[in-house]
């Protein structure tokens, strides 16, 4: 039997698409490539799920899993051609135990959902990417996923418990629980952010946070983009983590600001929102250090936050950023790099040498408290040479940001976009080790194939992995 | 003729036997990663097996393992590299956590190790996966692996993660080699988050955890012995002041963790954070000395004087809910297994391990299911 | 031509559109989003894929509630570039069942006997007590007001043009819910306005719109463009309509300036009403759930104003669900989409039923149907004005 009948099968024929129209739509996440989808199916339960896997593994064909496809760096878009794992649908109730302050909730939750419906609990899943209103937990595992509230809070594996997940073979495996430290070697930590390569993650246990009592939001205005950079460092230098440290440039603010018309400032050179949180007399405390420290280091204007409304609002404005650029140009290439944040002044104004060294405009949005970039390149692909361009300014600031001791990817994932940079901060016999750790959980190479790992990182001398027997 | 081979490769690193270790042919402390690298690569040639020893404060866990050469970390014990404003350090794995702590305190900082180390090294405690107290508050002590070097079990030297607090650049090899007890190689090398050290500490005693763990706002832990239940608390004089209101009572300036127990038999319950009061009425009515970290599901506890049976009864009840019962150290009179059941996801660990140590070179057999 | 290429281009996938789609959020499938609309759209226009049933189904499948609109960074016009799309499909289409669709829309509405014939049809099923036995694709007829057999209140065509407002009366909104009319000229008229229904206009043709029946809704703004010259005010009391009508640039010539001119009932008493123009009732009577009618609420970016005339009246009102997620009324997709429509109506009857109270406002006709359709006799519903104007008069 074909591939698609034997999918249709196990699901039926509505959730199985195979009509050339139905994989184009299904072709490309939120990034910029796309790939050729075979057919891309929903299962509603982890045995479907792994029925799924069962099938794609006797066609030999490889799996993508995919949530609602928000991702940047084309995690969930083939690389050859591939059967496309939707799990948007893998949401069955949630398991919430509110005293041991942790849920079991299906791939397929929103990440925003999660905070919101558990709102009356007065918990939350700290994790909060941009995209966090659509994207989906099964995502955020794959990718790690970031967001503002990471810099205090640690990236989305530290609110991972337990998985449950599929593996290459079709089989179910549970990693972890609410009980801490589990037994023998912890896959968790790899299975999250390992972009689908490693199983197919169908439920994940997830870690909450306590509300707080209170919140204070800043805005801080700054002449110089070096004055708002410096306030950073020298409010982590002053022994605090805030929330949340965010900083913007002028372009993105004028951008942001024709989208939400919210009277944002759109005369500074640059504009930092800070975030405390905490019992009211800390985060009274606190909000009034970073207040004096921000003018100390050139603020112009420093506005606490007067009302829930105002602080959802400042909210708002950061997380737009992507979306309000896309008005700015039909095309636009987001970048993603780490570096220490000692090195953020330096690299920033780099990038901006970048930027006008190749004419391409930029727009700026750091989580400067973890010294994560995001420069937004808006360019036309339709202008000759452009592309080209923006992709050699793309590498540079790539380099730029290895050279002062970065890594390739804050928060997004090395993905198929910088599965070949990888060499630059991983030399073979360490991309070897990925690989043989990889090979470990997908022999057959089925699971997301082309992604993370360049070609050829196995060494080809080291074979299959012999069978530990016991 | 091993002897030679491997006298001519790593002579100068020999060391006098380690008391309290294992029988073991070899003692060798590397001073490099590529010496420890090189003597992983020579065991794995000639099916050798290899010992990790770091402050040999948590021997006593896992399987027995029975070494050839007994691998100490003693000589690869610098800080290499603190960068207080990036809130990072890179420390090789010999370092003393007393020493690196106190080290970090006169920056302000803290790395969260384990509180009552001892002799514990940094190497020892993460591999361990030993968190410490304050948990609760900062997460277990993975969460602070940035960036590992390793030698693995064959001898290659691998780098995973990266020297900084925000990254996603391939596989989290710094996590998954915390907590494997020395199964894939030995750590030369790693990268750790810091914190800032709180300007004030403070302690109060309180008569019921569970509602002080829910009127605390983020406590550093909550713990109970029978002799006491209290809620450690940091921050400002004026945060201080603020919780302790929330929670009621009287504070005392400081934190006294509780001390070790002492015990021929020290086992650890790690169960769903909700059950931690069901499992401190149990000790304390049959009077075993205890220590349960509320919000986090740990409870450690002295044995001796329970029955074999009732923890075995015990081990099959908290497993059973998907927890576990391990041992922290065990009189020789008594067999208990030191793991309890081997988790479900055993045949993938297994293969993960031989991904990393093929010749079963690095603590061979100390975790469950063989590895 | 819409959609044109520059709208097509303007989508850069970001996916936030995702999560305010109720077709989404039911099937969690790319195919039923407003993403994957874009992308079929584009797909369609350059000739890449072929525009055939499975096309057709997507877009028919899709509400037009346009609450993508209002979460879509790049300001993708979502509802013209549907309505276009879907006015393609419908030149190529031939079917009977879209030929009759397409008449009942464009041609039905416009005929007041007709209507009339409808209404006693209704009234007679609502007192024969037959209206369960109906198929199911008809059920919102139990959703209907209860009509009445004779005398009608529907509000004939009068106004010299001396009138300061002309109230657009509509096709089914005159004949079901003249209510609704009476309120609006109610308290129009206490706040000093005199309010005409100009003679010669016609249904709005919101409804042709969404349908893909350009022709006939080019015809009918073209008529009301002309009906409504000289008003300084151009009101409708039905959230569809005034949605359409703020459009009627994209439908005929003189367009803009009718759209220019118009306002949905809500937002213009509600402005009357924070000028002190209109009283504020001083009883605290209950609380009152608002519903958000899509073409009130994501179209035109209405969300204060029937609140504030709820509390104007005097009572409270209560929210039913933070995201404005559709009721599956949508026009005619309560009738041709009926299954998708119903697991809508019923979750949005359990988000109504959460509150706790009995009183329903919702701005719009269609919701109204469906609300009621839904809900059992326990729960009243109108539209907020009427709500207002029981209160002050």
């Amino acid at each position: 039997m074909s591939l698609v009948a034997d999918l249709r099968a196990v699901l039926g024929s509505d959730r199985v698409h195979s009509h050339p129209l139905q994989v184009r739509v299904y072709n490309k996440d939120a990034g910029v490539t796309s790939g050729e989808v075979l057919a891309a199916v929903l299962p509603e339960t982890t045995q479907e799920v792994a029925a799924c896997m069962r099938v794609a593994k006797g066609h030999g064909v490889p799996v993508v899993p995919r949530g609602t496809g928000t991702g940047l760096a084309g995690g969930a878009v083939p690389v050859e051609p591939a059967l496309l794992l939707v799990m948007t649908r893998l949401d069955p109730p949630w398991e919430v135990d509110h005293l041991s302050r942790c849920a079991w909730v299906g791939a397929g939750a929103l990440n925003l959902d999660i905070s919101r419906d558990l709102a009356h609990l007065g918990l939350h899943f700290a994790p909060d990417p941009s995209s966090q209103a659509a994207c989906t937990i099964g995502g955020n595992v794959g990718t790690n996923a970031g967001g503002p509230h990471c810099l205090a809070e640690g990236l989305t594996v530290a609110h991972i418990l337990g998985l449950e997940m599929v593996t290459a073979d079709g089989d179910v495996v549970v990693l972890g629980g609410a009980a801490p430290d589990p037994v023998g070697l912890d896959l968790r930590g790899v299975v999250v952010g390992s972009e689908g390569t490693l199983g197919i993650v169908t439920r994940v246990l997830v870690k909450l946070t306590e509300n707080p009592p209170a919140v204070r939001t800043l805005l801080m205005t700054f002449d110089e983009i070096e004055h708002a950079a410096a306030t950073v460092s020298a409010v982590i230098a002053a022994g605090i983590i805030p929330a949340a440290l965010e900083l913007m440039d002028q372009a993105m603010v004028v951008a942001v600001e024709r989208f939400l018309k919210a009277d944002l400032p759109v005369e500074a050179a640059g504009i930092l929102i800070a975030e405390v949180v905490g019992l009211d007399e800390a985060v009274a405390a606190e909000a009034a250090i970073i207040e004096r420290i921000g003018r100390e280091e050139g603020a112009t204007s420093v506005r606490i936050a007067a009302d829930e409304d105002e602080r959802a609002l400042l909210w708002r404005a950061r997380k737009s950023a992507f979306g309000a650029v896309a008005q700015a140009a039909p095309n636009y290439y987001l970048h993603d790099t780490a570096v220490p944040r000692t090195a953020l002044v330096d690299v920033i104004k780099k990038i901006y040498e970048i930027g006008d060294r190749y004419g391409v405009g930029m727009l700026n949005v750091y989580h400067a408290g973890d010294g994560n970039l995001h420069p937004l390149v808006a360019y036309d692909a339709n202008e000759p040479g452009k592309a080209e361009q923006v992709k050699a300014a793309a590498d540079e600031m790539v380099r730029v940001s290895i050279e002062a001791g970065g890594s390739l990817t804050g928060e997004h994932g090395v993905g198929l976009e910088k599965r070949d940079l990888m060499h630059l901060v991983f030399d073979p016999i360490d991309l070897d080790a990925q690989a043989r750790l990889r090979g470990a959980f997908d022999p057959n190479g089925l699971l997301n194939p082309g992604k993370v790992l360049p070609r050829g990182s196995r060494c080809s001398e080291f074979g299959m992995l012999p069978e530990v027997g016991e | 003729m091993i002897r030679q081979e491997l006298a001519r490769l790593a002579g100068s690193l020999f060391a006098d036997p380690i008391p309290d270790a294992p029988d073991a042919e070899f003692t060798i402390a590397p001073k490099t990663a590529e010496d420890a690298a090189a003597v992983l690569g020579f065991a794995a040639t000639n099916g050798l097996r290899i010992l990790f020893w770091g402050g040999g404060t948590h021997q006593a866990m896992g399987y027995r393992v029975e070494p050839d050469i007994i691998m100490s970390s003693a000589q690869l014990d610098a800080v290499a590299d603190w960068q207080p404003e990036d809130l990072t350090v890179v420390v090789q794995p010999g370092v003393r956590v007393t020493d690196l702590e106190a080290r970090l305190e006169q920056g302000n900082q803290t790395a969260v190790l384990p509180e009552d180390a001892g002799s514990a090294t940094i190497g020892g405690v993460i591999a361990a996966g030993i968190s410490g107290w304050r948990r609760l508050r900062y997460g277990p002590s993975r969460d602070r692996m940035l960036e590992v070097r390793l030698a693995t079990g064959d001898g290659r030297l691998v780098r995973g993660g990266a020297r900084l607090v925000k990254n996603v650049t391939g596989y989290d090899l710094p996590r998954l080699v915390a907590g494997s007890f020395g199964s894939l190689g030995m750590i030369t090398e790693m990268c750790v988050k810091l914190w800032p050290s709180p300007a004030r500490l403070a302690m109060v005693r309180v008569d019921d955890p569970e509602r002080a763990l829910a009127r605390a706002y983020r406590p550093l832990a909550l713990i109970e012995t029978p002799a006491e239940t209290v809620v450690y608390l940091a921050g400002s004089e004026q945060e201080i002041a603020a919780q302790v209101l929330r929670v009621g009572g009287e504070a005392e300036s400081g934190h006294r963790w509780p001390e070790p127990l002492v015990g021929n038999t020290e086992l650890i319950l790690r169960v769903e954070p909700s059950a931690t009061s069901m499992w401190a009425a149990t000790m304390r009515k049959i009077d075993v000395d205890f220590q349960a970290a509320y919000g986090v599901g740990e409870i450690r506890f002295v044995a001796d004087g329970i029955e074999p049976e009732e923890l075995n009864r015990w081990r099959t009840s908290v497993e059973r809910m998907g927890g576990a019962m391990v041992v922290s150290r065990v009189s020789d009179d008594f067999y208990l297994d030191p793991w309890g059941a081997a988790p479900t996801s055993v045949g993938l660990q297994r293969r993960v391990k031989a991904a990393f140590d093929p010749r079963r070179v690095a603590n061979p057999g100390i975790l469950p299911g063989g590895i | 031509m819409v959609p044109t290429q520059a709208q097509l281009d303007a989508c850069v996938a970001c996916g936030l559109c995702l999560p305010h789609c109720p077709t989404f959020r039911l099937t969690g499938d790319e195919v039923a989003s407003p993403r994957g609309r874009v992308v079929a759209m584009g797909a369609v226009a350059t000739g890449e894929i072929p525009s055939d049933d499975v096309y057709a189904g997507m877009l028919s499948f899709c509400l037009g509630c346009r609450a993508c609109e209002a979460a879509c960074p790049s300001l993708i016009p979502f509802g013209l570039m549907l309505e276009g799309s879907r006015e393609q499909l419908a030149r190529g289409d031939s079917s009977v069942e879209g030929k009759m669709r397409r008449l009942l829309v464009g041609r039905v509405l416009n005929m007041r006997w007709m209507l009339k014939m409808a209404t006693l049809g209704i009234a007679l099923l609502q007192r024969f007590r037959v209206v369960g036995l109906l198929p199911k694709r008809l059920r919102s007829i139990r959703g209907l007001r209860r009509q009445r057999l004779i005398a009608s209140r529907s509000v004939q065509p009068a106004g010299d043009g001396s009138g300061s407002i002309a109230l657009l009366t509509g096709c089914v909104m005159n004949e079901w819910f003249p209510e609704v009319h009476e309120a609006t000229r109610g308290v129009l008229e206490t706040a000093g306005f005199t309010v005409d229904a100009p003679p010669g206009q016609q249904c709005c043709g919101a409804l042709a719109a969404h349908e893909g029946a350009g022709d006939a809704a080019r015809r009918m703004a073209e008529r009301n463009v002309a009906a409504f010259s000289g008003y300084d005010i151009v009101v409708a009391d039905a959230a569809g309509c005034s949605a359409h009508l703020k459009e009627y640039g994209e439908w005929a010539e003189g367009g803009e300036s009718v759209a220019g001119r118009t306002r949905d009932i809500t937002e213009f008493v509600a402005e009357l009403i924070a000028d002190d123009k209109l009283p504020r009732s001083e009883e605290t009577r209950g609380q009152v759930a608002v519903h958000d009618p899509c073409h009130l609420r994501h179209a035109q970016r209405i969300v204060a104003a029937p609140r504030e005339i709820v509390r104007a009246a005097g009572y409270e009102p209560v929210e039913i669900d933070p995201d404005g997620l559709c009721c599956g009324a949508a026009g005619l997709y309560m009738v041709y989409q009926y299954e998708t429509a119903d697991q809508l109506g019923e979750r949005k009857k359990s988000e109504i039923k959460a509150t706790g109270t009995r009183l329903v406002v919702s701005a719009n006709p269609g919701c109204e149907i469906q609300l009621r359709s839904h809900l059992d006799g326990d729960y009243t519903v109108l539209h907020p004005v009427e709500l207002y104007w029981q209160s002050v008069r």
